[in-house]
């Protein structure tokens, strides 16, 4: 591993309170060091801004859902191939195609591209979580981690029916270390299973899911919980029941309120903040989601925002994608996964001209505008379900610049927009560091790893380096340098190296009497053999679990 | 058993779609000699597990030598084909795919000569879906359209659905009802509760006049609307009804597939308008499934992949067969297991400088100048395969390998990229 130092940048590391002072960066080994001998290599970086590698801590880029999605859409990678690169470093480099969900190759390409070292698919059905390493094998660069799903299965609900919180922990904990996931995932709490049930919509946390104890609240209570109990580097990640549908704002602040004291991460927002009424009326509900969480040190949230253009709708929130099917009437897959999850996928397009869309689209630029904390509200598109990763540079430069934000948000549909925080008018500019906050620091602390989202010493080397842009979209496409675990893959703005990345998990351990329960619920109900069920031979050391 | 005799348990059979990871392979003196749990199917797949060892046909015997010297061949042909033939790990998939691409060359496999109709519909109209578990547990309706497992998915009924009991069906086959659809010779199952019969030419009229009638139209002569009207009843009662068909077919017949895998996909998706349901399409074995969800993610499409122009592009309505048939290969790169290739493309690569590198791929009959044997996927490999619904498996080889598929298939890309980029 070889030795550099960075010298002459504007450090952008809000982590250790750094905020563009010019100073060196010392790598060595792959990780940053305190100092290195005289004569080490020196790459020169004056007049540019070095951040940590951005961390996208809520994306959907490597699952069986994920390539339904992509076997779906073989129109949209006609139109976007992608020839393979050239490398300096003898990596066999590879084709693939782009559009909303690139092949694998492709993703990690251009996420390297765009400064982008580490990257979390936020929903694994367990029993297929083999396929996700497999996928993370073939996706070169960056570091891979994954939430796998758990708030709509069967044995799970039949723990919290049997009021046996502990062994629902041991069964997270279990899950956890048998798909060698990183976090506990819930999306739309009882609502996949009733879905499956032919009931369809949820319409308070303390609607029955089967037996009358399995609600969605105690789902929540009884995951989060799990998470705390277990030591998990990051909270349960919570996608709330009635994902899309006008007035979801009191189910969402329902949810928040139902975990209240208790570390939990709400993810894309966007989706979960709208006033007004089902069928009848649309509006912007985020001022009262970013008071409530800008209130409650305990919960963090990412916001889901929403881009113009080509998207695709994916999520084991199968019932939303049935309702988007039939509004739409673009193609529509379902699945329904093992008792376990589901999965529905719709492409979608979101248009300036369309009111609801405009509607979306300002609703998480508020989200974004409003919150006090930008440790506890992140970056994200919820890639591809809110817009491609590709689009984030965009999206930077509408935080940055009010000027550019001022003008766009007077090209959209106005229809639905009264009364919002965004059209009255919102002067808020992010600055560097704030950015670097919401795309680095901010996820690595949700997520709990230590050793990325910034420049200290004995942090990961994945460093991203910006030649300055006042097109802050232009500065954050096309970084200059691109450093990964110290090794240089884009260069002069060219991606010359693709190392391989490492995968992110967690072994919190469990009491191993919870096998005898399991083996018997597998020996009557699983299509798979307990045995074959568990991924093995991960090669890279877990990260760390427990209160200490 | 004798003293000397070993079990692998729960190890996975790909006979078929199915792939039943309950096999317990008692392996004696180097030889299988019994596979506990396995149909008649799964006996045949496993055999006694010998293999031969050879390398045929290159200029030396060493096996670096021949792998270079294939990379040689490979390189310097014009129009390479990569073929995948059943019986491979996806990891050895994967190696492939990366060689027809940096090949610049076109890969494709068995699912566009047998199972393309329903592919190309779900890439039409998406699809409405289920794992095995999920059937097994929950399906309380299901209809066999022009398929009765017992022949080619022999375990389905008794290990998925409709025999076994489940979270929502406890009292197994007694919660169910099961709905033969015959299409002319194309039976249900024998012991159905319900039997529905057609002709093969009243199929699609039949197929559209039951996706009128759940949309309120009636639609077809009293003959139709009467069984139509039958099939609909119990559709729209079952809480949760799943639709069994054959994936596989002959490419001889195209129309017919295309046009029933689009019906039955659009009917499973309507039915979810007020109740629930599903469609089941079986396929073969030997990770077939895993041959396309490879190819998804690395290029993006499952089958009919085409690299000339540097990056992948889609021709499933020119895919391999056509383009053999027509002369467009000077090369062809074959892995897998020979024997199960669709006898269509084996004639059709008589006459193409042919490498094989498969299971037996020295006593195949498909012509071939060099031929390397390496194992099956699962009895002598171990790795990742897929089964019928997408759901993936660890497989345990249960004896050593001549050769490690993957690993060759590694070592030759390797080689490749050592002689720099295809023009």
């Amino acid at each position: 591993m070889t030795q550099l130092r960075i010298t002459g940048g504007a450090i952008h590391d809000p982590a250790n309170g750094i905020d563009g002072d010019v100073r060196d960066i010392c790598i060595d080994g792959g990780r940053i060091v305190a100092s290195l001998p005289a004569d080490a290599p020196v790459l020169r970086a004056n007049g540019m801004v070095v951040m940590a590698g951005g961390i996208d801590m809520h994306a959907h880029v490597a699952s069986s859902s994920v390539t339904l999605g992509r076997r779906l859409l073989p129109e949209e990678h006609t139109l976007d191939p992608t020839p393979a690169p050239a490398f300096e470093d003898g990596t066999i480099p590879r084709s693939g195609s782009g559009g909303t969900i690139p092949s694998t190759f492709t993703t990690g390409y251009r996420y390297a591209g765009l400064g982008y070292t580490t990257v979390f698919d936020a929903a694994v059905a367990p029993v297929s979580a083999r396929q996700t390493h497999a996928e993370f094998d073939d996706t070169p660069i960056i570091d891979g981690g994954f939430f796998a799903l758990l708030g709509n299965d069967d044995y799970l609900h039949r723990q919290i029916a049997a009021n046996e919180p502990s062994r629902a922990r041991d069964y997270a904990a279990w899950i956890l270390e048998s798909t060698g996931g990183y976090a506990i995932k819930i999306v739309n709490p009882g609502g996949v299973e009733l879905w499956k049930r032919n009931v369809r919509e949820v319409k308070t946390l303390d609607d029955p899911v089967g037996a009358s104890s399995v609600t969605p609240r105690r789902i929540l209570e009884v995951l989060a919980d799990a998470s705390i109990e277990l030591g998990l580097p990051h909270p349960t990640h919570i996608h709330c029941n009635n994902l899309g549908v006008a007035g979801n704002v009191a189910m969402t602040l329902d949810t928040m309120r139902a975990l209240e004291g208790r570390r939990a991460h709400f993810t894309h927002l966007q989706f979960h903040s709208y006033g007004g009424e089902r069928g009848k009326s649309w509006s912007s509900a985020a001022r009262q989601i970013a008071e409530y969480v800008n209130g409650h040190p305990e919960i963090t949230g990412d916001v889901g925002q929403v881009m113009f253009g080509d998207a695709t709708t994916l999520t084991a929130d199968g019932a939303v994608e049935y309702l988007l099917h039939m509004s739409t009437g673009k193609k529509w897959i379902n699945s329904d996964i093992e008792l376990e999850t589901g999965c529905g996928v719709v492409p979608y397009s979101y248009r300036e001209k369309a009111a609801i869309s405009s509607l979306q689209w300002v609703i998480g630029l508020e989200l974004f505008l409003l919150s006090a904390d930008p440790w506890r509200m992140v970056l994200s598109t919820d890639h591809p379900n809110g817009g491609s990763f590709m689009s984030y540079p965009d999206l930077i430069r509408l935080l940055m610049d009010r000027a550019y934000r001022d003008e766009k948000l007077k090209s959209v549909n106005q229809k639905m927009l009264a009364g919002s925080a965004l059209a009255d008018g919102i002067t808020r500019e992010y600055t560097l560091n704030e950015i670097a906050i919401i795309t680095r620091a901010g996820p690595a602390r949700q997520l709990g790893l230590t050793h990325k989202g910034h420049l200290g010493v004995g942090a990961d080397a994945d460093i991203t380096i910006y030649s300055r842009d006042a097109d802050y979209a232009k500065m954050f496409a096309t970084p200059r340098f691109v450093l990964k675990a110290g090794t240089l893959v884009v260069e002069e703005g060219q991606l010359r190296r693709a190392p391989s990345g490492r995968r992110i998990y967690v072994r919190p351990g469990y009491d191993h009497a919870l096998l005898r329960d399991l083996g018997k619920y597998f020996e009557s109900y699983s299509s798979v053999q307990l045995a074959n069920y568990p991924v093995t031979g991960l090669r890279d050391a877990p990260v760390p679990t427990g209160a200490g | 058993m004798s003293g000397s005799a070993r079990v692998v348990e729960n190890a996975v059979c790909l006979g078929c779609g199915c792939a039943c990871d309950d096999i317990g392979v008692v392996v004696e003196g180097g030889r299988i000699v019994e596979a506990r749990n396995a149909c008649a199917l799964g006996l045949r797949w496993f055999g006694d597990g010998s293999l031969p060892g050879a390398v045929l046909g290159g200029r030396s015997n060493a096996i670096e030598d021949v792998v270079g010297e294939i990379a040689e061949l490979l390189h310097s042909a014009r129009a390479p084909l990569v073929y995948l033939a059943p019986d491979l790990t996806s990891e050895a998939q994967r190696a492939a795919v990366a060689i027809a691409d940096q090949l610049h060359g076109f890969v494709d496999g068995v699912t566009s000569a047998t199972a393309s109709a329903g592919i190309l519909a779900a890439q039409r109209r998406g699809r409405a879906g289920a794992t095995l578990g999920e059937i097994r547990n929950r399906a309380d309706v299901l209809v066999f359209w022009a398929v009765d497992p017992a022949r080619s998915y022999p375990r389905f009924q008794s290990r998925y659905a409709p025999d076994p009991a489940g979270v929502h069906v406890p009292n197994g086959r007694a919660d169910r009802t099961v709905i033969a659809v015959d299409v002319g010779s194309q039976r249900g199952p024998d012991d159905a509760d319900v039997r529905i019969q057609m002709t093969a030419e009243e199929e699609s009229l039949f197929l559209a006049s039951l996706r009128g009638y759940l949309a309120g139209r009636t639609l077809g002569g009293a003959s139709i609307v009467a069984r139509v009207t039958e099939l609909a009843a119990r559709l729209n009662r079952a809480r949760y009804a799943v639709i069994v068909t054959d994936a596989e077919s002959v490419p001889e017949d195209v129309a017919t597939p295309a046009r029933r895998a689009d019906s039955l996909i659009a009917l499973t998706q309507s039915l979810n308008a007020a109740t629930r349901g599903s469609l089941c399409a079986l396929r073969a074995g030997g990770n077939r499934n895993g041959a396309d969800t490879v190819l998804t993610w690395q290029t993006g499409f499952p089958m009919a992949v085409d690299f000339s122009r540097g990056a992948p592009r889609y021709t499933p309505e020119d895919a391999a067969l056509s383009r053999l048939a027509r002369g467009a290969f000077d090369a062809v790169l074959l892995v897998g297991a020979t024997n199960a290739l669709p006898d269509a493309v084996a004639s059709a690569i008589q006459g193409v400088r042919t490498i094989a590198i498969g299971p037996r791929a020295s006593e195949s009959a498909v012509h071939a100048s060099i031929r390397i044997d390496t194992g099956v996927a699962s009895i002598h490999e171990s790795g990742l395969a897929f089964r019928t619904d997408d759901i993936p498996l660890p497989l345990r080889a249960v004896l050593p390998t001549p050769r490690d598929t993957a690993s060759l298939l590694g070592a030759l890309g390797v080689a490749l990229a050592a002689k720099g980029a295809v023009a």
